[in-house]
């Protein structure tokens, strides 16, 4: 397919305005300031996208809810606080479009009658805001950020990191200089956000699709995807692929067609054993589901979750007890600690990982573990512990043999004895 | 205790200058707490009492709430550190490409234990969650660079190049 949010992916200076209109840039931002905000959300819902964070709630909707009368100041954060491993979108983006994402947050701001929006970049990609900010400065020059309602100021948050700064009442916490804690709902950030004003949160890919629904429209955008998808996506893979990396493919495009045509398959001599389609909150997908469209309802259908698209693959000499003592780490370390059962409950489950995986653990660690999916997950506060908890449980199903195994010879049977 | 990198005087006239015009961008004092640290660490290398105190002052939240930001968000460094500090990325795509053995040559070239200056003063060397290049693992970061794929031999010349002061960010 055409490369639509990839086409400057490869350029030598992604953030050059003049390079971005050639191309056919901010068009839609000037479609989008000849309408009304209603009408610009009533497109944006008959263009199909859903968020691209992870959730999928349709990005259309989110702002109709928020309602266009809202109590002003109102305000607007992209999330670029990407941090789940195996998601490396955003950060494609980053470096790649940012005028993609600043054109998505000027057609954002005048939709929703915006004139402080924020785009939140985690810490870690500090060189990748730099980009954004030499592409922001480009912008305002071309007086760009002037909306019909006045001038937008848009900021550029570094963040000082923690992966639950991408939860999106944390991520207001956070801008306003307080700890990243989830905030309590209701009542929901577009009612009380950021200072308690009506605040929309939307991730960078769902920004950076904005120009093209207004450049094009609605039905051109539900064109590009296929078996039951809308849009393009940004799919990625890692893990012992021979081409990993980030293709803009159809959304719906097979996990079979990502993974042994745009990735390439696997590295010599390897065999694919399962993946986490969308990062590594999402549970296993496994070889007999990779016919499944990769759309969020489709793959919700085959009991994983579209997530990011982002791919993590796990070959046949990875064991899967240490691929989930690395995915829980991660999770056990990220806790905000905030609530109990997830600052607790997930360094538990990470050692009953790591005490199976050293050969030490009994019949009765699996069954713990079990038993903690279903304790954790409906007492913690937020969608962290569950999303750390997905692997984890539908692992011990899918990977039951290898877990016994590890109880029953002592040692992890991939590594075998240990001296 | 000083940091190797700590070179920047708090009472450096345009240093304070660039932190008040920070604190005055600011839609609210406070909200500009993120980018006084980011700055006061650049200039020290870490976060020790004085700098915790100036951003206080300068945001109008109490030290024991800037403490409280210190300790919950994972890039601000409280204790110093070398000239540079390398990150190396655990999360599941860098560990099942060889993160244990890079973080492992990483920390006893270091000569003590992770988090800690290196005997040279140039380096520390840190664990890290997933730095967003799960396509090119096992990566990590030299101060905010991301580098990979790395291995044995590519960070053996990376080491080599930060002791030798003629590592250059690309």
């Amino acid at each position: 397919m055409e490369a639509i949010l990839s086409r400057h992916f490869a350029d030598p200076d992604p953030a050059d305005l003049r390079a971005y209109r050639d191309a056919g840039g901010y068009v839609g931002l000037a479609r989008a300031v000849q309408m009304d905000p209603a009408d610009i959300i009533a497109e944006l819902e008959k263009s199909g996208l859903r968020g691209c964070g992870g959730a999928g709630f349709p990005t259309g909707l989110k702002w109709r809810l928020r309602g266009v009368d809202a109590p002003e100041p109102r305000y607007l954060v992209c999330n670029l606080d990407e941090t789940e491993p195996g998601s490396i979108k955003d950060r494609a983006l980053l470096f790649g479009a940012p005028h993609h994402i600043l054109e998505g947050m000027f057609i954002a701001a005048h939709a929703l009658g915006v004139r402080y929006a924020v785009v939140f970049v985690r810490g870690e990609y500090a060189a990748g805001a730099r980009v954004l900010e030499k592409a922001l400065h480009q912008a305002r020059e071309a007086g760009l950020m002037r909306l019909p309602d006045g001038d937008l100021r848009l900021d550029i948050h570094v963040s000082l990191g923690r992966y639950i700064c991408g939860e999106d009442s944390a991520i207001l916490n956070a801008i306003e200089g307080k700890r990243a804690n989830p905030r309590k709902k209701p009542p929901h950030i577009s009612q009380q956000g950021l200072w308690q004003q009506p605040t929309t949160v939307n991730n960078a890919e769902s920004i950076a699709h904005l120009p093209g629904i207004f450049a094009h429209g609605a039905d051109w955008f539900r064109s590009l995807g296929v078996n039951g998808g809308v849009g393009s996506k940004l799919y990625s893979v890692c893990g012992p692929a021979r081409r990993p990396g980030v293709f803009e493919l159809p959304m719906g495009t097979t996990a079979q067609e990502i993974l042994f045509e745009h990735a390439g398959g696997l590295q010599p001599g390897r065999t694919l054993r399962a993946v986490l389609p969308g990062g590594s909150s999402t549970p296993f997908l496994m070889p007999e589901h990779f016919d499944t469209p990769m759309h969020f309802d489709a793959v919700a259908k085959v009991g994983s979750r579209l997530g990011t698209g982002g791919f993590i693959l796990m070959d046949d000499r990875q064991c899967p007890v240490d691929f989930l003592v690395a995915t829980t780490r991660f999770f056990a370390r990220e806790s905000c600690g905030f609530c109990t059962p997830c600052r607790e409950g997930l360094p538990y489950v990470r050692w009953l990982l790591e005490r199976i995986e050293a050969g030490e653990g009994s019949a009765e660690d699996i069954a713990t573990l079990h038993q903690l999916g279903g304790q954790i997950a409906p007492n913690s506060f937020c969608a962290l512990a569950p999303g750390a908890l997905m692997p984890v449980l539908s692992g011990l199903h899918a990977f039951a043999d290898d877990f016994e195994a590890h109880v029953r010879l002592g040692h992890c049977p991939y590594r075998g004895p240990q001296s | 205790m000083s940091s190797p990198t700590s070179i920047v005087d708090l009472n450096d006239a345009s240093l304070l200058a660039r932190l008040q015009d920070l604190v005055v961008a600011s839609p609210v004092p406070e909200a500009a707490i993120s980018e006084v640290l980011q700055v006061l660490q650049k200039a020290r290398g870490y976060i020790d009492e004085d700098a915790l105190r100036l951003a206080a002052s300068l945001t109008g939240l109490s030290p024991v709430k800037v403490e409280e930001l210190c300790t919950f968000y994972s890039l601000v460094l409280r204790e110093p550190v070398g000239t540079h500090v390398l990150r190396i990325c655990d999360s599941i795509a860098c560990h099942m490409a060889g993160a244990q053995d890079i973080l492992t040559q990483a920390r006893q070239h270091s000569g003590v234990d992770l988090g800690e200056v290196s005997r040279s003063g140039k380096l520390t060397v840190i664990p890290h969650v997933c730095i967003g290049l799960c396509d090119r693992a096992p990566a990590l970061m030299v101060d905010d660079q991301a580098l990979g794929p790395v291995d044995t031999q590519t960070l053996t010349r990376l080491l080599a190049q930060l002791e030798a002061d003629i590592w250059k960010p690309s």
